[in-house]
């Protein structure tokens, strides 16, 4: 309505004034004020946020109205930081603002969808069979299976419905159980902290049926391996408010406010505390933009770097100067100290292992000798042996108490001050070699040539009485020393000065980084000189920029030594920031509990993703990079014969690495054959294995019986941005379309593996039946057979925690789910429902052989002290749990594996919980529980157990049975870790020792965690959460080797394949170019670059780039960044199309030409999607890859290492990760532009 | 029951939905409210009985996969109305609850999990109201449905008999065949869709300073 009639056109109204004329009183019509009141109105406010893995872990408002999502806003209700401190809110980005309209989105999916081609040959066969019948018979018919493998990736989906869809999924997995074994059922989902329930629904369905669970950390690259090999622990890492305590803070390779942009004003309220803020990146990064000095170090040389930092600052902080802060720190708290014996080779020696309290001859060091490291007392000169290293952790019955850092010697226990240097009591000088690597030709990365691949330096030496003869022993410190090229005035080879090109001064650095040494010695200065004044406060931010290298441990460990020199870890303000994936789940044991269904069965399948892709997608038959290139000149060569695969093999069978699938037979016939066969299940495994009659399935992947068959991806984009070597998953994991332009080793003539069967013809789709869930038709889903439509971050109940903030919050649901969307809780609960009624007739209670690797914090980390064993060669006997896989018998029930799903099992009465190497009565919580979630009342197999039926319900399992949101399992946990280092801890919790953080609480408001021995940091009223804080504070060893930080590594791969010591090492070379260059020219001139993918500013992580939003914010599609020098030599002008290609396959995208990008590399933002803009490849002939279509994993052999301490496997805690930054592409202007609009017409006949 | 000259509506919206059996073994009675129908011009009817015996004559497997095709993915042949107006702006929630307030209005709850701006729930609703209401409802969508109706004429998809018989019913000019068929997505149309004009002209000469 206008209000025209009721508008005055020639009067106005008199107005009686109020408030001495201030005010007046106006009669009229105020209808239109309605509008703005409805525009605003809601019925509800919800909270809930974004599980995307992007470590923000914003709280939102959720406005809805009517039932629809209509809005939302940041949440500011954080508990405040302390006074003096910045607060943390906002959180949320603009970015995260702008995925509401996900949920009703026409990329939305709606409705269950199946392959047609699949869903034809099913209800043909449904028709005359039973469900595990028809599956059998499509898998028995080539043609059929064929057929819809073959579609993968290029459309022909249909509709269907709930019942059709968990029928045919049930019905694989039973099939593929019963005919395979239950290990080729496989999952994959990434980053549990962004939403816990909804990752572990998947996890206990396939923990329960024996299924093998996927690592992503270490696939994803994200894992840094540096962290286990230093400190025993996998990416703990200061808060982000933390950053504002610190005095120097270095951003390396770390984009914060692109990628960390909800912690950024952190960074930024730091320089306003007059913290000096220095950026190192390759490229003119936003972070570049905000800093006070910017130090651009060629992409890939950044230890060079790290490791002249680290010669000034011994040079002029230990050496020509002591900072007793510095000395102090080193002595008590890293392996500086520890006693490394020297070994004779030839003209020189080399460092060997550390010195051993087994080692001496009359030792009183208790059990365990092989595992006490040794040091000297500096006022005695008596070689001692500390208390704290890992021989203390696993005490036989009785002991315990010693496993601390009181800096006692554990025989006498009196206190000793560990010499850190032997010099002035040095018996002798020898020559000791270390491995140099800078001189290693590449072709594109300048080198430094130093004559050779050896460098001999001195070293002062102790000599010592063994048990088995005299022997030469040194300091960790005072080899390092050597090996960092300082002069000490012990003669040989030594940098006189920072000028002379002598390893690993600031002038070597110069050619091979670019950067001017001057810069590197104000660096190394600025930082050493800020934390001698604040006692630690410099600190080093870190990220996937110097990760995701091949050698990223080499980087990481380089900048991680100067850390520790200037004794800024576990300090307020200090230490290593680490930041790359949301990897956090801070209640991390409760969810372990319901995720692995360690309720129920014990223990859980898990397998390295890396290994598992590397094997299985076939990507280890394209290797080109030998492991003889990678060894260091000293190591003998006759011990590491063979390929990449071989050693990854000989890391499965000797324990070190998981397996999957396990055994070539099924694991669920083996317990009757060894009751045939009248032995023990153990026993019988063991001799099989010892005589060639079982074998493990790696030795043989691409034999049908070893394929996996069955796979679920939830909450992940696999195929379209983690899986590196894309091509290779087409063509071998799913058998369909592909862009490989790569050949074989077979059909090379290359150097096969020696472990390994080589199969010819390579096999196709080894995958049986991809099973999706999402909320959008990803790339993933595009390859999928089934796709399930889950419920978006607003239509579930779920937590949310981050490494960012100390804070756990939840997602709830705002609206339900629309259209025929489910929570993934409500769909693997539905999985299990039909897979119980399906099972009998096919699987009862069977008995499943379970192997398990040897575990980092579980006595197995004590397998394999002294050297390097494998039984297949006869170099040792078999015994499980040793010097090969423990073995288990595990009982499944299949027929009740819903109602195992839906209730908390009895191992959690019977057996308790706990993580980290402790653990704990959990029987009052299972009691608490009960009354919580209510119990089970149905008859049958779970009556009178405590109920999982809903999200809510398996949110208050995580919740009551961890120490960090339940103060009474955290005082628990703290007395359980007290019975260890004989210390009192308890402290940490005790003033919320009667606090229980429930799943409606965080509904109202974000809460702080519970101080919990889970984690080294604490949440205190005093300080910010940082990490390896309990270890120098409360004196908690750390959980390696030696209890302390380790400069050193000292097992026996590592030595030999060099890296002993942090080191600079060139990329690698992966050969993907030259057979390439030149060769298929469309005319346009070639150039080579390196190509590097970080993440997003147009899209979050991997889940946002199809967002319209992001789409028109950037320039909707795929996008690549040279520089105007590479650009001009290629004739390419910004907004070209481009094509990028090597032998792993071909991009296309636009280029984006800026002066951002240094010469030599290209940049594409990680997980751009396949389904958005992409043309035609003139290469391929098919449509353009994505990012990971130009990659091919490579596996390092030093990340397989095993049974060592610290170097013991874990999920997501050490293994091998997949690297992709070494990668070299082809990039030239396309000719042609082609959008291959033509459907292709293939529909289901 | 007597039905309504509108019942066609409810027709042409259960033709744009899933081609499930029930809507399949409903096709002769679609077929018969088509022929009989005042509303829709003579063309029409014939193009939409076209459809109705593609799908008809269509393998089931074969039907659904095509639909899926068209409509369960993107942007431009969506059947979600707000979809090509606010995309996927904060706006739409808003749109959405003024649209459910508009069928509470009238009567009707929404009772599936379908959003309210579902072509077919939209032309049910209309089915059941009077012809200027729905004549006056769906000329305030006339360009919306002319954007999926040329979209799916450039798809040369039969569904595009289905919107142009609702630009008929409210008189409308018919589908751009011509501009439908002419146009190929391009670099050029790429461009031009995505481009998004600086928010601050460059002063000066051109080519002086680029924003």
């Amino acid at each position: 309505m206008s209000h025209f009639l009721d508008r005055l056109s020639y009067f106005t109204r008199r107005r009686e004034p109020f408030a001495s004329g201030l005010g007046e009183v106006r009669q009229e019509n105020r209808t239109w004020e309605e509008g703005y009141r409805l525009r605003w109105q809601h019925d509800k406010i919800v909270r809930s946020t974004h599980g995307v893995n992007c470590t923000g872990s914003c709280s939102w408002k959720i406005y809805v109205k009517g039932g629809v999502v209509t809005w939302e806003t940041q949440q500011t209700d954080y508990p405040r930081t302390r006074p003096g401190m910045p607060n943390h809110e906002p959180r949320g980005c603009s970015r995260g603002a702008s995925y509401s309209w996900y949920l009703y989105s026409a990329n939305r999916l709606k409705y269950p969808m199946v392959r047609g081609r699949l869903v034809q040959a099913w209800r043909r066969a449904r028709e005359r069979l039973a469900p595990v019948e028809a599956w059998a018979a499509i898998m028995n018919d080539a043609g059929q299976a064929g057929g819809y493998k073959g579609m993968r990736g290029r459309g022909g989906f249909v509709r269907s419905s709930w019942e059709e869809v968990t029928e045919i999924i049930a019905a694989a997995n039973i099939h593929t159980i019963k005919t395979y074994g239950p290990d080729r059922v496989v999952g994959f989902s990434p980053i549990p902290a962004m939403s816990m329930v909804s990752f572990a629904s998947g996890g206990r369905y396939l923990s329960l049926i024996g299924g093998t669970m996927l690592s992503f950390y270490d696939w994803y690259c994200d894992l840094p391996p540096s962290s286990p090999q230093t400190w025993g622990e996998q990416t703990d890492v200061p808060e982000s408010a933390d950053w504002y305590n610190s005095a120097y803070l270095i951003a390396w390779g770390s984009n914060v406010p692109q990628t960390r942009t909800p912690d950024a004003h952190f960074f930024v309220e730091a320089r306003y505390n007059g913290t000096k803020v220095v950026a190192i990146t390759p490229d003119y990064s936003e972070v570049a933009k905000l800093s006070d000095l910017w130090l651009h170090p060629k992409q890939g040389t950044d230890s060079a770097l790290a490791m002249a930092v680290g010669h000034v600052i011994l040079r002029e902080f230990f050496l020509d100067r002591q900072v007793p802060y510095f000395e102090d720190y080193c002595r008590r708290f890293t392996d500086l100290p520890m006693l490394v014996r020297l070994e004779r080779q030839g003209e020189h020696w080399v460092a060997g292992r550390t010195l051993r309290a087994s080692d001496l001859p009359d030792t009183n060091a208790g059990d365990n000798a092989e595992w006490k490291i040794l040091a000297v007392d500096e006022a005695t000169s008596a070689i001692v042996v500390p208390q704290g290293s890992i021989g203390y952790r696993w005490p036989k019955a009785g002991g315990g108490g010693q496993w601390n850092l009181e800096g006692r010697d554990g025989a006498s226990r009196r206190e000793v001050r560990l010499a850190l240097s032997l010099i002035e009591k040095r018996d002798e000088v020898l020559p000791v070699a270390f491995p140099y690597f800078g001189n290693q030709p590449h072709e594109r990365f300048t080198g430094n040539d130093q004559g050779g691949g050896v460098l001999v330096r001195n070293v002062p030496v102790r000599r010592v009485r063994l048990a088995d003869g005299d022997a030469e022993v040194a300091t960790v410190f005072d080899i390092m020393c050597a090996h960092y090229g300082l002069e000490r005035g012990l003669g040989g080879a030594a940098a006189q000065s920072f000028a002379d090109n002598v390893p690993y001064t600031p002038a070597w650095q110069e050619p091979i980084t670019g950067v001017a040494a001057d810069k590197a010695i104000a660096l190394a200065r600025g930082f050493a000189e800020t934390a001698e004044k604040t006692r630690g406060r410099s600190m080093v931010i870190i990220g996937a920029g110097v990760n995701h290298w091949y050698h990223q441990d080499m980087t990481y460990r380089s900048i991680i030594n100067f850390l520790m020199m200037c004794g800024t870890v576990g300090v307020s303000g200090g230490g290593f920031s680490h930041y790359v994936g949301q990897e956090k789940v801070r209640p991390q044991t409760g969810w372990a509990a319901l995720t692995f269904a360690l309720d129920w069965v014990r223990p859980p399948r898990h397998m390295a993703g890396t290994s598992f892709f590397y094997a299985h997608s076939d990507q280890w038959r394209y290797e080109k990079v030998g492991v003889e290139e990678l060894l260091s000149p000293l190591a003998d060569k006759r011990a590491y014969q063979g390929g990449m695969i071989d050693l990854n093999v000989r890391a499965e069978r000797m324990g070190w690495l998981p397996s999957a699938p396990q055994l070539e037979t099924n694991p669920l016939r083996l317990a009757a054959a060894a009751r045939e066969a009248g032995v023990a299940v153990k026993d019988y495994v063991v001799e099989g294995l010892k005589s060639g009659r079982l074998r493990m399935a790696s030795e043989d992947p691409d034999k049908p019986a070893n394929f996996p068959r069955n796979l679920f991806l939830w909450r992940s984009n696999l195929f379209g941005s983690s899986g590196k070597g894309h091509e290779y998953f087409l063509r071998h994991f799913l058998g369909t379309k592909n862009g490989l332009q790569g050949k074989d080793l077979g059909e090379e003539g290359g150097q096969k593996p020696e472990e390994v069967v080589w199969r010819d013809p390579a096999p196709e789709g080894k995958l049986d039946l991809v099973v999706t869930l999402d909320f959008r038709m990803s790339t993933s889903c595009l390859y999928s057979d089934i796709v399930l439509p889950t419920a978006t971050w607003y239509e579930k109940n779920d937590l949310n925690t981050t490494d960012m903030h100390p804070f756990i919050h939840p997602l709830s649901a705002a609206v339900d789910p629309v259209w025929e969307s489910r929570s993934d809780w409500e769909i693997y609960k539905a999985i299990a429902e039909c897979f119980s009624a399906l099972a009998p007739g096919h699987l009862g209670i069977e008995q499943d052989v379970v192997l398990t690797p040897l575990q980092h914090d579980t006595p197995t980390e004590l397998a394999q002290p002294l050297e390097v064993l494998d039984w297949k060669k006869g170099e040792c006997d078999l015994i499980p749990g040793r010097t090969g896989p423990g073995i288990s018998v595990v009982e499944r029930d299949y027929p009740n594996t819903y109602r195992r799903y839906t209730a908390l099992g009895p191992l959690m009465d019977t057996l308790g919980n706990g993580g980290k190497g402790i653990s704990w009565n959990t029987a009052a919580e299972v009691h608490e529980l009960g009354e919580l979630n209510h119990l089970v009342v149905e008859e049958g197999a779970t009556k009178g157990r405590p109920s999982i039926a809903t999200d809510i319900d398996a949110a208050e399992v995580i919740l009551s049975l961890a120490p960090e949101t339940n103060g009474h399992v955290a005082a628990k946990a703290w007395e359980a870790l007290s019975r260890i280092t004989g210390r009192e801890h308890r402290h940490l919790a005790s003033a919320r020792e009667d606090e229980k953080i429930r799943f409606y609480d965080i509904v109202a408001q974000p809460r702080k965690i519970i101080t919990s021995p889970t984690w080294s940091g604490i949440e205190s009223e005093s300080v910010s959460y940082n990490a390896s804080y309990t270890n120098v504070h409360e004196l908690i060893p750390w959980r390696t080797l030696s209890g302390r930080q380790h400069f050193y590594q000292d097992h026996r791969w590592m030595r030999d394949f060099g890296e002993g010591f942090a080191l600079y090492r060139p990329p690698v070379d992966t050969r993907t170019v030259a057979p390439l260059l030149g060769k298929r020219s469309n005319g346009a001139p070639e150039i080579v670059l390196n190509f590097i993918t970080p993440h997003q500013k147009w899209g979050i992580h991997t889940t946002y780039t199809d967002n319209l939003i992001m789409l028109t914010l950037s320039r909707g599609g795929p996008i690549v960044w040279i520089s105007e020098t590479d650009a001009k030599a290629a004739g390419i002008a910004d907004n070209d199309w481009i094509e990028l290609f090597n032998l792993n396959g071909a991009i296309t995208a636009r280029a984006v030409v800026s002066q951002r990008v240094q010469a030599g590399m290209c940049l594409m933002y990680h997980a751009q999607e396949k389904i958005v803009n992409v043309p035609g490849s003139e290469v391929t002939g098919l449509r353009g890859g994505i990012h990971n279509s130009v990659t091919r994993t490579l596996l390092k052999p030093t990340h397989m290492v095993g049974g060592y301490a610290q170097l013991s496997y874990g999920l997501n805690y050490y293994g091998t990760v997949g690297a992709n930054r070494d990668e070299f592409v082809i990039v030239r202007r396309m000719a042609k532009v082609d959008w291959m609009n033509e459907p292709e017409r293939q529909a289901a006949e | 029951m007597e039905r309504g000259d509108l019942v066609v509506l409810k027709a042409i919206g259960a033709l744009l939905d899933y081609p499930r059996p029930e809507l399949r073994a409903a096709l002769p009675e679609i077929s018969e409210v088509i022929g009989a129908s005042h509303l829709v011009r003579p063309k029409d009817r014939l193009s939409l009985l076209r459809l109705v015996e593609s799908i008809h004559a269509a393998k089931p497997l074969v039907a659904e996969e095509r639909y899926v095709e068209l409509f369960d993915r993107g942007r431009a042949t969506s059947l979600y109305l707000f979809e090509h107006v606010h995309g996927e702006a904060r706006e739409r929630g808003g749109a959405m609850v003024e649209l459910k307030a508009v069928y509470a209005a009238a009567g009707f709850e929404l009772s599936s999990r379908e959003l309210p701006d579902y072509l077919p729930v939209v032309l049910e609703y209309l089915s059941c109201r009077d012809i200027a209401e729905a004549k006056a409802m769906l000329g305030d969508c006339a360009h919306i449905l002319r954007a999926i109706g040329e979209a799916l004429l450039q798809r040369g998809s039969d569904y595009a008999a289905a919107l142009q018989a609702l630009l008929g019913i409210i008189g409308e000019p018919e589908l751009n065949v011509k501009a439908a068929s002419g146009r190929r997505v391009g670099r050029e149309d790429l461009d031009a869709e995505w481009i998004e004009r600086p928010a601050f002209e460059p002063a000066g000469p051109p080519g002086a300073g680029r924003g």
